[in-house]
């Protein structure tokens, strides 16, 4: 039994890698459709947020993720401006991360096909292009966008474009959205959020999730939507189950082989010390 | 020489460190001014940052190229990568949709970097998978309070274990939601805050001693 065990500890790591490619894969092409019941109270307060907005409010969407976080954080992008579409706000998307570019031109594809097809694109919503050096963007924004940003990614001019419409700067707008990868959100918050006083929400990988709670309690932050489960907590208060809802049966037996996994290393440890 | 190389960029560093500090608690019109101009300079400085830091970067991998150091054939995906990006972005003139049809750029994006960053990304969670099986040992006090809260989040932030708990402890009438929540807003809050005002301070601290000339670094050796 004890030879056994200690194979069993000392295991070749690619067969666990195998076990959690089998795991995954099946949730995958066919998802179990497990009920997701509990949804997030910081997911809720956006979803909220957004729901109290007059129509044509402007709201800004800072996409500040690249590949790497895509599955995390391009489900909960697009159901936010799923969201704010159907609600009938002006949004402003732009990027302060120089691998995200693809990924907007993904979502700007998008829209007119099957997120919000009757929207005009300089009408309801515009797309900005990538500048460098968030600090002084951010500062800026509060300021005068437009001496930041004169035309937009296409190279057209945006100061007569009707989406612009009474919009100089973040005073003017509803609410900024940050979804990110990375430290981006602290950014906005302190150089928009707290310096111009305008409503922030983001949305986060689920393991930078926890490290924004401070901000939620002070209501720095409107609300959070964090990882692949807060997108799929936004896809069903929206209705519209996507890549967050199907992600989430995956998600759910990898976290159980994670914790199964270290429990027997654990039990088996116990086994070899005392018996 | 001293003048130039130490004096003045101190002096720099000291009128536009207390100016850029001062703009932010003195919302005027001459301080909105100011900061325009300053954010303009500051986005074209770290235009040309980053073509300092390409040329670096290419000059470091030709070093090792040229010298054969270990895993010099490495360097070369370094070239190989920036031309594959480089070129079609040049020709497609940096934009990745033409209408509706992707360009030599947007179809590099969205079928290489996308597929190749992702990948990467992902092994993380087999290496998660594997290290959490090999090498996670409750062998301390610490190391079970970190347990029981990775099981408690773990469990109650996903569908099925949700499900799990409430067949298994239904009956305590203690929702894992109400844990999980618990948690999230009082020792991870609580523990977030500290490292938060520790980071703060710090960077008040350094931010004054560049200001003031203490901290000299970014100014090199000689």
């Amino acid at each position: 039994m004890k030879t056994y065990i200690e194979k069993l500890l000392k295991i070749d790591r690619r067969l666990i890698f195998l076990a959690l490619t089998l795991l995954l894969v099946f949730p995958i092409i066919r998802p179990l459709g497990l009920p997701n019941v509990n949804l997030g109270t910081e997911v809720i307060s956006l979803y909220n947020k957004i729901e109290s907005l007059p129509p044509r409010t402007f709201i800004l969407i800072s996409l500040d993720y690249d590949p790497a976080t895509r599955p995390e954080l391009h489900p909960q992008a697009v159901a936010i401006l799923r969201h704010a579409m159907r609600k009938d706000l002006r949004v402003g998307m732009l990027t302060l991360n120089a691998g995200a570019t693809g990924l907007i031109e993904e979502l700007g594809e998008r829209i007119p096909r099957d997120i919000a097809p009757g929207k005009v694109y300089g009408k309801d919503y515009v797309i900005l292009p990538y500048q460098p050096n968030p600090v002084a963007v951010l500062t800026q924004l509060g300021m005068d966008l437009h001496q930041m940003y004169d035309k937009d990614r296409n190279g057209a001019p945006i100061k007569d474009m009707e989406v612009f419409k009474g919009i100089k700067s973040v005073r003017d707008m509803g609410l900024g959205i940050c979804i990110t990868g990375t430290a981006l959100l602290d950014y906005w918050i302190a150089y928009t959020g707290d310096k111009f006083k305008f409503p922030m929400a983001g949305g986060v990988t689920a393991v930078s999730q926890a490290g924004y709670g401070p901000y939620l309690q002070t209501g720095q932050l409107k609300g959070l939507v964090g990882g692949m489960k807060g997108a799929a907590d936004y896809e069903t208060l929206i209705g519209v189950k996507e890549k967050g809802t199907s992600g989430i049966d995956a998600l759910s037996l990898a976290h159980l082989m994670v914790v199964t996994l270290i429990v027997l290393a654990n039990l088996m440890m116990l086994w070899l010390k005392y018996l | 020489m001293t003048f130039i190389k130490k004096h003045i960029p101190l002096a720099l560093c000291f009128i536009f460190g207390v100016l850029t500090l001062g703009s932010y608690y003195v919302p005027n019109k001459a301080s909105e001014n100011y900061l325009e101009v300053m954010n303009k300079w500051e986005n074209i400085v770290a235009g040309f940052a980053f073509l300092l830091g390409l040329f670096s970067l290419f000059f470091s991998h030709y070093n090792k190229i040229r010298r054969k150091v270990d895993g010099w054939g490495y360097s070369l995906f370094v070239f190989v990568g920036f031309l594959i990006m480089v070129i079609p972005a040049i020709t497609s003139k940096g934009i990745q949709m033409d209408g509706a049809t992707l360009t030599g750029l947007g179809w590099n994006y969205r079928f290489l970097f996308n597929a190749l960053s992702g990948t990467m990304f992902s092994v993380l969670a087999f290496y998660i998978v594997s290290t959490a099986y090999r090498a996670f040992r409750i062998k301390s006090p610490q190391a079970g309070v970190l347990f029981a809260a990775a099981f408690i989040l773990i469990v109650g932030k996903v569908p099925l274990g949700q499900i799990m708990w409430e067949k298994t402890l239904g009956w305590t009438h203690v929702g894992i939601s109400q844990i999980v929540q618990w948690l999230m807003e009082v020792p991870v809050v609580a523990g977030r805050r500290g490292i938060m005002m520790g980071l703060a301070i710090g960077g008040i601290v350094t931010g004054l001693k560049i200001i003031f000339g203490i901290e000299r670094q970014y100014m090199g050796k000689d």
